[in-house]
């Protein structure tokens, strides 16, 4: 049982996901063409996905219950760890998740 | 195009898995791939509507992840410009990241702009991309129930972010905003109704903005991930 199963929540939640979609792939294509994409604003929009997708990764991957969790148990980072070493290698996205996954399982059985 | 189907329907596969192991309940994933049709955004707020996190938290994650879009919008408008509203509108739904990144490696030069070829190349491409990834990711969403929980498939969620991750470490106002991020976000990670993962972006990209050298508006990167 966890939030995904309040159906109003979930609705509300797909609704405005949906939109952020909309809204964004729309943007210059919908605005007068008399509006343009000031360069300094270009820049800061450049490195806002990289930094969202980590503020999510980081702590799911380095702490657990709310702590910092820097330790050789922590499976998961291991996991994650080894995982990007390899797709920044090989650039291959079934390797690496097959990596992954066999590094964290290993790990977990035998660690 | 057929490489690039390929890759789609690999990210496709992993991202309905990772959506129902990762909590979501088989028709609420199904909703999502179809409606959202934005693979790292979906993966990024993944965790967030597990936790109940408040709406605005996970529209604003959703809407930081997706500002790539907005670039990409910027880029290729002139191609677009000459159709009505309702094409345009349309075109710019399916203009994510692989529909961009061929298309203006295809026309990014093209002298004249907002053709009927242009345009067919375009929905040609957007639509294979459109069918392999909503196929892939309802098959991933109806497989991943016959999977044992015990293959760690949680991690898969991370796992297919790290993927779109990793080609972003490239440039050092970028890594070191996204390191300053990292930090910031296990430091707040106690912060009430995530405001934490809000601080933390904004201070990543302001470090990133400020790091960056006074020239480079001309090298602008393009980042096709999915």
């Amino acid at each position: 049982m966890n939030a995904t199963s309040h159906w109003g929540y979930m609705s509300l939640a797909m609704v405005g996901l949906a939109l952020t979609t909309v809204i964004t792939r729309g943007s210059f294509f919908m605005l007068p063409s008399s509006v343009t994409l000031p360069s300094r604003l270009e820049r800061a929009l450049r490195y806002a996905p990289a930094c969202a997708l980590t503020a999510i990764v980081a702590p799911g991957v380095f702490t657990r219950h709310g702590s910092l969790f820097l330790s050789v148990h922590n499976n998961q980072m291991w996991a994650v760890l080894i995982a990007a070493g390899v797709f920044a290698l090989k650039r291959n996205m079934m390797l690496m998740m097959a990596v992954g996954m066999a590094a964290f399982t290993l790990l977990r059985l035998f660690a | 195009m057929a490489p690039a189907g390929i890759a789609i329907a690999a990210w496709g596969l992993v991202t309905g898995v990772a959506m129902v192991k990762g909590g979501l309940s088989v028709p609420m994933a199904l909703a999502m791939t179809i409606v959202v049709f934005a693979g790292s955004a979906q993966l990024a707020v993944l965790p967030l509507l597990v936790s109940g996190a408040p709406l605005p938290i996970v529209w604003a994650t959703a809407l930081l992840v997706n500002l790539r879009f907005v670039i990409f919008a910027a880029a290729t408008r002139s191609y677009f410009s000459g159709l009505p509203w309702k094409q345009r509108l349309f075109s710019s739904y399916l203009n994510g990241d692989v529909g961009f990144a061929l298309f203006s490696g295809r026309f990014g030069n093209a002298s004249e702009r907002g053709n009927p070829y242009q345009w067919g190349f375009f929905y040609g491409v957007a639509t294979v991309n459109w069918l392999s990834w909503q196929a892939s990711s309802v098959a991933g969403i109806l497989l991943a129930g016959l999977a044992p929980t015990d293959w760690g498939l949680e991690l898969a969620a991370v796992l297919a972010l790290v993927a779109v991750l990793v080609p972003m470490v490239r440039r050092l106002p970028a890594v070191l905003g996204m390191i300053v991020t990292g930090v910031l976000a296990v430091a707040t990670v106690r912060m009430p109704l995530k405001l934490g993962l809000v601080v933390s972006v904004l201070a990543g990209v302001l470090v990133a903005v400020l790091l960056e050298p006074a020239d480079s508006s001309a090298a602008v990167e393009k980042q096709p991930t999915q």
